[in-house]
């Protein structure tokens, strides 16, 4: 690790933090926990593929462990490392069946696997397995969220690649 | 995988998801509505022999009280002191499978079809 890509990391994480912490202050868009955008995981993905998956774990972790600093409670510690951990774990699962192109597809396995570690967190901290019953209305709005995030992460990472600004890191 | 495969995939999934999320509310009868704390059942009231809407407070006492409203044939939580107030936006529910769910206090209000209300009738004011 040298200190230029350090300090890309280090902005990387600020830059996940910030729109972590923007994108909470939206009004939720229905009254079911766990809908939101995940733009934040533009970040996550891009750097899975262009920096690889350890420091792509590194930036989501720093960003969990600040963002639930700065904003959340304990409770909401637990749900985002829940979450972020089975959508990293996934993402970086399928990325090998994947091309450059359909970065977009793990956008949306990201944002499922985010909902599913999710429900798994919140039906073990209530000991109550009805809170299954938002997997339906989760599993689309991931899709959905997932599509558009992906696009996003696989549009920046083609047109970045070969930038003269991620040389030599 | 062809670019074409996801796309199927996920349509199809999609439209599952789309489908389920519809159509899940509508199943289930019953009409006793159970308060759970930490899936502990603490209080129940049956919907259907309710006649005047009346109010009950669930303070867990660390800080996190919630505000339920019952009225003939529904529930709700009408206010709530937790950060995202997830609880109190779900509205009204008067059957079906969809629980109100407050995670901050760890609360879970559903309609199930059966449960009895023995020994928790015309509990008002605080509940624990």
């Amino acid at each position: 690790m040298n200190v230029k890509r350090l300090t890309v990391l280090a902005v990387l994480t600020a830059a996940a933090l910030a729109i972590y912490v923007i994108e909470a202050q939206i009004p939720p868009l229905a009254p079911i926990p766990g809908i939101k955008l995940g733009l934040a995981n533009v970040i996550t993905l891009w750097a899975l593929w262009q920096l690889g998956p350890r420091d792509s774990a590194l930036i989501l972790l720093a960003r969990i462990l600040l963002g639930s600093l700065f904003g959340g409670s304990a409770a909401a510690l637990i749900y985002s490392l829940a979450g972020g951990a089975a959508c990293f774990l996934c993402s970086w699962a399928v990325k090998k069946a994947l091309t450059e192109k359909q970065i977009w597809v793990m956008g949306v396995i990201g944002a499922i696997a985010h909902n599913a570690g999710q429900l798994i967190a919140a039906s073990a901290v209530m000991k109550s397995a009805y809170v299954w019953a938002y997997a339906p209305v989760l599993g689309a709005s991931g899709i959905a969220t997932g599509v558009f995030t992906g696009l996003i992460a696989g549009l920046i990472y083609r047109r970045m690649k070969d930038a003269k600004v991620l040389k030599g890191i | 995988m062809k670019t074409r495969s996801w796309i199927a995939v996920f349509a199809a999934a999609f439209i599952v998801f789309a489908g389920l999320a519809l159509l899940l509310p509508r199943i289930g009868r019953g009409t006793v509505a159970n308060v759970y704390r930490e899936n502990e059942r603490i209080w129940s009231v049956d919907l259907s022999k309710v006649e005047e809407p009346f109010e009950v407070t669930f303070d867990d006492g660390e800080g996190h009280v919630n505000i339920v409203e019952v009225e003939p044939g529904r529930i709700r939580v009408r206010e709530a002191n937790c950060p995202d107030g997830v609880c109190v936006k779900t509205g009204w529910i008067s059957r079906g499978v969809t629980p109100i769910v407050c995670m901050p206090a760890k609360l879970v209000i559903r309609i199930d079809s059966g449960g009895d209300t023995e020994g928790f009738d015309a509990v008002t004011g605080g509940a624990g």
